[in-house]
Order: C-alpha cells, then sequence, then structure tokens
C-alpha cells in the first residue's frame, strides 16, 4: 500500500466515495465526494500529537470495538496515507487538538466535503466483503454471552498488534482459555441466512487454529464443520499439519449453546455425525467463523456504476468461467471478493487480471465492440414527429439510449453491446439490428419454413444459453426430433413478437421461445424483457384458441443439453398427438389473426433496402466521435 | 439420454410423498438429532440417519423400524436446519410411505371410552393433528355423537386427554388414573 501512494503514477484517494459515473468505456467522468477530515492532508505529518491530548475515547471499529480509540484518531497504525481525522460524532470542540497541532496548523474545523469531477478509461471495483452477523442465530447466543465471539474478534485478540497484544482472553472475566470451540459455516451454507458456502473460512479456522496453538500448545481446540473444503494448492497439507498439531475436528453442525451462569463456560451441543452420537462439551470460549456478505452499500455501488447483481449481492461477472474479471459494463472491471467470496490467492489473481484488463482500454486508441449494434431510423420514430414514446430507453439494460420527446433518441454505440430489445420493443420498428435486421431475421423464419412448416418446429435461441444448450444436446448424443429448426439471435429480447406471428402466419407446427434463466441473463435484465414479452403471447396465442404446447417458452442454460432434447422431444409429442386435419384446420383459422397482429411487417424493409441502411450507418459510425 | 428412470427408488417415494419433497436437502450436518428433544429420551431415533438411510435406499430398515413413529413435530430443529427442512413433514412422509406398503405404526393411540364421552368435542378441537373427527354413531339403541380417533394420524401426545372434562379419552397405557400414580409414587419418594 505504501509502494502504491509512492508510486508517480499512483493517485490514492482515501476517505472517498463515487457519486456518480458518466459516459462509456474508455470515456468515463466519475464525480468523487472527498470527504472532509478536518485535517489538512497536506500538513499533516501523522505525528499523533493531537490524539494524545484528545480528551474523548469512542469504541474502536477496526479493533472490533475490542479497544478504544480518541475522537481524533487514524484507523488503523499502518493507515496510508498517514493523516489524523477528527470524528465529528464525537469531538466534543475543545480544540485541545488545534493547540497541541500547534506551528503545523493541520487541523481545521471548517473543512468541508469536496465534489470533484475526473475523466477516467476504465474503472476497477474492489470494494470486498462485509462479515455476517451471528446474532441473528439465537441458538448460538452471540451477543448475549459473553465468551462467544466471531473469528474477526479471535482474529485482533491474537493479533499482536491487536489491543491485547496477542494475548487471547475471554472477555468475560480476563482468563486465557483452556478449551475453544470454533464453529464453521455460521450464517453460510444456510437457506435460512445465506445459501453460498463462504469459500475460505475453513482455511480460516484451521489458520486461527495453528496460531492458537502455536501459542499455546496445552490449548484444547476443536472445529465444528459440515464439510471441510480445502481445495487449492498446499491447503489440504495444511489441515493435515494441524490434525498433526492435536487440533481436533468434529463433524457436525452445533445445534445449541448454553452457559453456564456461574463459570461463563460454554456447552456446545451437537451430534458427532460419524458416531452418530449425540455429544455436549464444555469450553472457555467459542469462536463463530461467519459467513462472507457482501457490503451493505452494494445496491449504490451497483446503481451507480451500472453493474448488476448475482443472486445474494455479489457482482455479476460477464462470464462465470471465461471473463471473471469484467462486469457486463465495458469498462468496469472487477477483483477480489465484492464479486462473490474468495481467499488471497483467489483476489490477487482476479486483481491482476483486472489491472491488466484495464490497461488493455487505457492503451488503445480506439476501442472495438461488437458489430451488433443497434441504431435509430429516424424517419420512422414517433418521438421524431413530436409524440410521447421512449420505449427504446426503458427497455435498455446498459442505459445506452438517450431519450427526448421531440428528437429522436440517441444510442451511445460504445455502451450498446447489441441484445436486440430495443429493436423488438419499438412500436414503429425504427430501431434496427446490425447483422439482426428485421429483415435478415424474417429471410430465414421464411426459408426455415419453405417446405411442409406445419411439420415443424421453429427454435428461437438466444447466443448465449439455449443456442449452447442445443449445442450441448448434440455433442453429448442427446436424440430430439429432426423436424426442429433453430434461429439464432443475440438475446431473447430481440424475439419480437412478429417473428412469432410470421412464423405462425406460415404454418409453423410448433414455435420454441428460449433463452437463459433470468439470474444467467447476459444482458443484464434482457431476459425480463424477453420472458414478459412470451408471457403476453402466450395469453393471446391462449385467447385465439392456439392449442396449449404449439407454442412454448423455456429457459435453458448451455449445460442443459438434456433439458433441450427433452422440450424438442416433448414438443414433437404434443404435435403428433394433434390429427392433421385438426392441425391444418387451425393453422388455416388462425391465420388471418396472424397477418393482422404481424401486419407491419409487410412495411419492414427489403433486403437490399436494409443494407444500404447498412452502409450508411457504418459510414455514420466511423465518423462519430466518441 | 439424460432421463434416468429412477421414480422406483425409495428415496424418490418419498420425495413424491407430501412433506418430502426437500429430502435431497440434507447435507448431514447432524443440526437435527442434536437439536432433537425425543432424542434425549430415545437414543435411537436419529433424524439424520433416518434421512441418510433413505437416501441409501434401505426401505425395509427404514419402514419397519419404531423410531419414524416418534416425531412429536415440536418443529425445533426446522427452526435450526440451515437448509430449511421441515423434518415433522419429512417424517409424515416417511410414516405415509410406510402406511401405504402396508406397515403398522408402532407407537401410542388415544383412545376413546365410550361410556364416560359426553360428546362435546372438545377433543378434536384440540387435537394438533387432526386426528380426531367427531361421528354420529347409535349406542345401545340411542343416536350419540361420540368422537373416533384415527390411529395412523394419532401421535400420542395426550393433548385430548389432558382437555377432556369427562376424563373419557387417554393414550394408551397412560390413563389418569396411572399419572396419577405416579406422581403419588414421585412424592412419597421424595417425602
Amino acid at each position: 500500500m505504501v509502494d502504491a501512494a509512492r508510486h508517480p503514477k499512483v493517485d490514492v484517494r482515501t476517505y472517498t466515495e463515487v457519486e456518480r459515473v458518466e459516459g462509456f468505456v474508455g470515456n468515463f467522468q466519475v464525480q468523487l465526494r472527498e470527504k472532509s477530515r478536518y485535517v489538512i492532508a497536506d500538513r499533516c505529518n501523522g505525528c499523533g500529537e493531537c490524539a494524545k491530548v484528545c480528551p474523548i475515547e469512542v469504541p474502536n471499529y477496526f479493533e472490533m470495538n475490542l479497544a478504544p480509540r480518541k475522537a481524533a484518531y487514524v484507523p488503523m497504525s499502518q493507515s496510508v496515507p498517514l493523516v489524523y481525522n477528527i470524528d465529528m460524532d464525537a469531538c466534543i470542540h475543545c480544540y485541545k487538538c488545534v493547540e497541541a497541532c500547534g506551528k503545523l496548523d493541520a487541523i481545521d474545523f471548517s473543512m468541508e466535503d469536496e465534489l470533484v469531477w475526473e475523466d477516467v478509461g476504465a474503472i476497477i471495483v474492489a470494494t470486498g466483503f462485509s462479515h455476517f452477523d451471528p446474532s441473528v442465530i439465537p441458538e448460538y447466543g452471540y451477543g448475549r454471552y459473553p465468551n462467544v465471539v466471531t473469528a474477526i474478534e479471535i482474529e485482533r485478540l491474537i493479533n499482536s498488534a491487536g489491543p491485547t497484544a496477542g494475548d487471547l482472553i475471554r472477555p468475560s472475566d480476563g482468563t486465557h482459555p483452556r478449551r475453544l470451540a470454533i464453529i464453521n459455516c455460521v450464517g453460510s451454507r444456510d437457506k435460512r441466512f445465506n445459501p453460498w458456502c463462504s469459500n475460505f473460512c475453513c482455511m480460516y479456522a484451521i489458520k486461527n487454529a495453528i496460531l492458537m496453538k502455536q501459542v499455546n500448545p496445552e490449548m484444547d481446540i476443536t472445529v465444528y464443520y459440515i464439510d471441510i473444503r480445502t481445495p487449492s494448492k498446499g491447503y489440504e497439507a495444511f489441515y493435515d499439519r494441524a490434525r498433526e498439531m492435536g487440533i481436533r475436528f468434529l463433524q457436525g453442525r452445533p445445534a445449541l449453546i448454553t452457559e453456564d451462569p456461574e463459570t461463563q463456560n460454554l456447552y456446545v451441543h451437537s451430534e458427532d455425525v460419524s458416531l452418530g452420537q449425540v455429544i455436549e462439551r464444555e469450553y472457555d470460549m467459542v469462536m463463530l467463523n461467519q459467513a462472507a456478505v457482501p457490503q451493505p452499500d452494494v445496491d449504490t455501488v451497483s446503481s451507480v456504476l451500472n453493474i448488476s447483481q448475482s443472486p445474494g449481492g455479489w457482482f455479476m461477472e460477464y462470464h462465470p468461467k471465461l471473463r471473471p474479471m469484467d462486469s457486463p459494463t465495458d469498462g468496469v472491471f472487477l477483483a477480489g471478493a465484492c464479486q462473490g467470496a474468495k481467499d488471497i490467492p483467489a483476489s490477487v489473481a482476479q486483481g491482476s487480471a483486472a489491472a491488466s484488463r484495464a490497461g488493455r482500454v487505457l492503451h488503445v486508441p480506439e476501442w472495438e465492440i461488437e458489430p451488433v449494434v443497434a441504431s435509430v431510423w429516424e424517419d420512422r420514430c414517433i418521438s421524431a414527429q413530436g409524440k410521447k414514446c421512449g420505449v427504446c430507453s426503458r427497455a435498455c439494460p446498459y442505459g445506452a439510449i438517450e431519450y427526448e420527446q421531440g428528437k429522436a433518441p440517441r444510442i451511445f454505440i460504445a455502451k450498446c453491446h447489441g441484445c436486440g430489445g430495443c429493436v423488438a420493443e419499438c412500436p414503429q420498428n425504427a430501431i434496427t439490428q446490425l447483422h439482426f435486421t428485421d429483415a435478415q431475421i424474417l429471410a430465414q423464419i421464411r426459408a426455415l419454413l419453405a417446405d411442409r412448416p406445419e411439420e415443424k418446429i421453429l427454435a428461437f435461441r438466444c447466443h448465449w444459453c439455449s443456442y449452447g444448450g442445443a449445442d450441448m444436446a448434440g455433442t453429448s448424443h442427446f436424440e430430439y426430433t429432426a423436424n426442429e429448426r433453430g434461429l439464432r439471435v443475440m438475446c431473447s429480447a430481440r424475439m419480437d413478437n412478429d417473428f412469432i406471428y410470421e412464423a405462425f402466419r406460415l404454418g409453423a407446427g410448433a414455435v420454441l421461445y428460449s433463452g437463459c434463466h433470468p439470474q444467467d441473463c447476459h444482458y443484464i435484465t434482457g431476459q425480463r424483457v424477453g420472458s414478459a414479452r412470451a408471457e403476453r403471447l402466450l395469453k393471446a396465442f391462449d385467447k385465439m384458441g392456439m392449442t396449449e404446447g404449439r407454442f412454448r417458452v423455456e429457459w435453458i442454460s448451455a449445460a442443459e443439453g438434456d433439458k433441450y432434447a427433452r422440450v424438442l422431444n416433448e414438443m414433437q409429442a404434443t404435435l403428433d398427438s394433434i390429427p392433421k386435419e385438426q392441425l391444418m384446420e387451425e393453422i388455416e383459422r388462425l391465420r388471418p389473426q396472424m397477418e393482422k397482429r404481424a401486419r407491419r411487417m409487410r412495411e419492414a424493409p427489403q433486403v437490399e433496402e436494409a443494407l444500404e441502411f447498412a452502409d450508411r450507418l457504418k459510414a455514420a459510425m466511423i465518423g462519430q466521435e466518441v | 439420454m439424460g432421463s434416468h428412470s429412477s421414480s422406483d427408488t425409495f428415496a424418490d417415494q418419498v420425495r413424491a410423498s407430501p412433506g418430502g419433497e426437500k429430502i435431497t436437502y440434507c447435507f448431514s450436518c447432524g443440526t437435527c438429532t442434536a437439536t432433537c428433544p425425543i432424542q434425549w429420551i430415545e437414543e435411537n431415533y436419529n433424524p439424520r440417519r433416518i434421512i441418510k438411510m433413505v437416501m441409501l435406499g434401505m426401505r425395509d430398515q427404514v419402514l419397519s423400524s419404531p423410531v419414524i413413529w416418534l416425531c412429536s413435530a415440536c418443529d425445533i430443529c426446522y427452526r435450526r436446519c440451515p437448509q430449511g427442512i421441515r423434518i415433522s413433514d419429512l417424517m409424515k412422509a416417511i410414516r405415509d410411505v410406510a402406511i401405504q406398503e402396508g406397515y403398522e405404526p408402532v407407537r401410542m393411540v388415544a383412545e376413546v371410552d365410550q361410556r364416560a364421552c359426553a360428546g362435546c368435542g372438545m377433543c378434536a378441537q384440540a387435537c394438533p393433528y387432526e386426528a380426531i373427527e367427531l361421528r354420529t354413531k347409535w349406542v345401545n339403541g340411542q343416536q350419540s355423537t361420540l368422537p373416533e380417533v384415527d390411529r395412523f394420524l394419532c401421535h400420542g401426545c395426550g393433548t385430548c386427554a389432558a382437555i377432556c372434562p369427562s376424563s373419557a379419552i387417554s393414550v394408551e397405557d397412560l390413563s389418569d388414573d396411572m399419572i396419577v400414580a405416579q406422581i403419588r409414587e414421585f412424592a412419597d419418594e421424595m417425602g
């Protein structure tokens, strides 16, 4: 940290929050709130005279409130920069610190927060994680029994720079514990609180146990666990070492901790799963190894940066295997536990990867994007004619469309990822997506349904998931009906109503509408746009009297080849169950309604026209200043 | 093909029975067993082990075991289970399978003394398992409303026996008289 702060090309801004982010990859404008320390950083030399004379003591958050600090303080002794700070919530304005500071004159009580704008090319989010508060688990008694402490409290108590200088004592009476229990998975792998495994706590329990055992080899340490997870290199050897040192590992999650009110010793009730016996053991102290949880302000950070969250509140990566350090927003990268609970080696690896990703943005004069971006056809847009609309802007998951009534919306192509949601949603067909134009997709639909359409199952697949699912079905040799005809678009958001109407108008036997599961969507909220539309279509077809199952909506991931095959086979079975005459009668009966609903498709540009438009657009894009 | 026709395994049978849906969630942490007040009295009752045995397909051992009838549905384990499994429901699902397969319940059941019963219906209202139903019957040429205990639903908790104003219902082998006699004996022992 000190090295980073001294580096000529690194500018460390501590005690500063990001308030707003505007712009796009390579051209972000970031508004920062530099919070007031009431100490002028350039003048403070970190001597600490102000803290010495300050009469106010408050609990020290860094020491898990196990020790006091003054109202004039540094958060911790290794703080970078070493600049003191005055806690205005606690300060009584005695001004003794001003006197003590003397000639340096670094203390300024009139200081206020400053808002500054900075231009940056890339952003790395490394906001870390927080800890689960175990007091909400009543059976463990944290907060009621003084000798039940959290892992972080133990961490401070055994740290030689901590409040007890590394002397581990019981909070109730200050004696040294002889028998200590460590309970793993407190609030993690627990569907009542956090369903995930917090990744590093097994190793953390072993580390703390070894540290305590090194200081006091007589100590009786027992680790309660559901499963011990030591998957990385060298971790299993560390676990072996702990057992060699005499640390006891007991499989079974404690159900209850009770306290002896006189001695304030603790009784841990659990089942020893290997013995199948309920056991109750007495300890002097219990350490709860609590879950890693997202920071409490993740919602604010994700809305400021326009990055999405995985279930639970961790920041979502672009791809869990191939791009774990990229956020879905170009130019914003993720490092460390803000993306998911992870240990130090994994955080360092991800941080380095994120830094090199950011470097890639900073070192090129031009940034290449996928060529599948959307563009507005101004003469068709009703907003440009002065009417109220804005449908496109609401459908965009990236905030890439700037809408103002009376003007054609402006699409920032650098922000556009090409899901096609706006294209499909636009009631005027005034937006088109390069390489996925209406004309191109309609031409595919017509070609796929050219011959005996009533026997065909037309499958709309999104590029990322259900197309991959179909691929997986193929490579796994899962057999499915040969009547399937697949059609790829980037996202289910692009699957226009009119495509479905057109398919049925042409007499398709069945249509599958498939995409990612909502939590896997590769376009943040694109799947939601697609699924809302699919729901409306299901209702409309039901009202028209279409046989159930001819239009089917399924969310299939790239790993679910078996599901893809099963769905297609089920659809084939549905088709087979309808007598041919009845099916033909139904197709004929519904055709006028489909034609009526899909009427604006007739206005769709022909391929030549679309190509010409694309050329115009490309020319415009090359000229566009970003 | 990815479809596997394993609907005939014991675990799937329990899973298909109402209340048994979450059986696969169990990761054998033992919280339920360490929580269970029945376990303090009857060491052989180990919910975690029963779940494991179901998952391993030990059909006969589980269904013929007297311990599957012991859960009193206090649901303390449900509040502590990290996987949110309602073990009382799960045990009920296992018992339902046992009944379907013709295994006899092994537990105490409430019995009605028809001569003493006044037909007030308080027992039916008090029963936490809805095991008591009022039926109109002809007894000795007279029409009377009498409670009937469903022996498959009854857990033998004795709530009905405690509430009955006529002492007309009791859990077999544990009549009011016997409990009173036990208390007296205790009192004598204590001096």
